[in-house]
């Protein structure tokens, strides 16, 4: 079925729905009354072999990461059905990809490096000016370099769809299906904590205010500087 | 010719022939033949000797033995499905002649074209085929930045 196509499903509300994307499909699929095992050869077809869109927020993420959930995803390596040829990747929206969060110093040391062609052309930059020249750019080269080096490649490019905010345009927010779980858990800033959690904080040993540790003879919460009782 | 040129079928049997009762899908058979011509001397030998057996054997087929003056003599297979399936017997021997009626027997009516797979099921999956939905949990909630 060709993607501008109308789709016309009746289901139990008695309403016809106009369906453009196959993800509006398969949800009204799951959403019948009528069991699956009761499907026509073509509606169990239909069903199998629907593509989903998947939404993941890359706030506060390694970009690596969530570009090797990006490129499984997009390759159709979660589905059983899976195989090189059969076109069967899903679509995946990454929003917050501005506030991607690198690990050590990569912001400063990572190098992208192009070079036209051209003589004089050799450009390197850091991730730090390639993020501020374009913010989706750093997940779209991760991602790039993990799917398969064949020339399905740019078609799974194509259904990657990146965003530098949580601003999705309207019609990609109809097509999502599932947001998943991002991979790194976020710490918590001081500020975060709530100040029953920082007493109740163990301390070994409080540093004294004179000098030589474990010389005071009254122990101290550095974060409150209450005095400790024992 | 190639596969592509040629026609093809999927494995398929007559309404689940073998399941339940077997029933012989031929239902005719002609024997048709000349009373003088050499070529038919098989036909007649066989006449003589193995069209009875054959016919109490296959209670289920009509046989046809039909002299004509014709030059070659020939085996008309009707069967149940329609088909019709001629074959020319002219200068085969009796034994040659009864282990080709047997073969014709034995077909059912489908056409002798190329399969396209060695195996059909009629029941492809037994715990349901995979759908995208099958081990995961679907958000009634609309799924988006908005949402949060």
């Amino acid at each position: 079925m060709k993607y501008g196509t109308t789709f016309s499903f009746c289901w139990s509300g008695g309403s016809k729905l106009l369906l453009y994307h196959y993800s509006h499909v398969e949800v009204k699929f799951i959403k019948c009354f009528f069991k699956m095992s009761s499907f026509s050869r073509s509606a169990q077809q239909w069903a199998t072999f629907a593509r989903s869109w998947f939404l993941i927020d890359a706030r506060m993420q390694p970009p690596g990461k969530i570009a090797s959930m990006c490129s499984v995803r997009l390759q159709g390596k979660h589905k059983p059905i899976y195989h090189p040829l059969s076109d069967i990747g899903d679509h995946v929206v990454v929003m917050n990809t501005r506030h991607i969060a690198f690990s050590g110093n990569k912001w400063e040391q990572k190098v992208y490096s192009s070079h036209t062609g051209y003589p004089g052309s050799f450009k390197q930059l850091t991730a730090a000016q390639m993020h501020k020249k374009d913010p989706t750019a750093i997940i779209k080269l991760a991602v790039y370099g993990m799917l398969p080096k064949n020339l399905t490649r740019r078609t799974m490019m194509q259904r990657l769809h990146l965003f530098p905010d949580d601003v999705l345009p309207e019609d990609i927010l109809k097509n999502l299906t599932e947001e998943l779980p991002q991979p790194r858990e976020i710490p918590r800033k001081l500020s975060e904590y709530t100040q029953e959690e920082r007493n109740a904080f163990p301390m070994l040993w409080t540093p004294n205010v004179s000098g030589s540790p474990g010389s005071a003879s009254i122990r101290h919460n550095p974060l409150t500087k209450a005095p400790l009782s024992e | 010719m190639t596969a592509r040129g040629t026609p093809s079928r999927f494995l398929q049997s007559v309404l689940h022939n073998g399941v339940g009762r077997y029933v012989c899908q031929l239902k005719r058979i002609s024997l048709i033949f000349s009373k003088k011509g050499q070529g038919s001397l098989g036909v007649r030998d066989f006449i003589e000797e193995g069209v009875v057996d054959f016919a109490k054997n296959n209670s289920g087929t009509v046989v046809y033995i039909s002299p004509q003056s014709c030059r070659i003599p020939k085996i008309v297979a009707e069967y149940l499905n329609g088909n019709v399936k001629e074959e020319t017997v002219t200068n085969k021997t009796s034994q040659e002649i009864a282990e080709l009626i047997t073969k014709l027997s034995n077909q059912s009516g489908l056409d002798i074209i190329r399969i396209r797979k060695p195996f059909h099921t009629d029941s492809p999956s037994i715990q349901g085929q995979w759908h995208p939905f099958t081990n995961r949990p679907l958000s009634i909630d609309p799924v988006g930045p908005q949402a949060k």
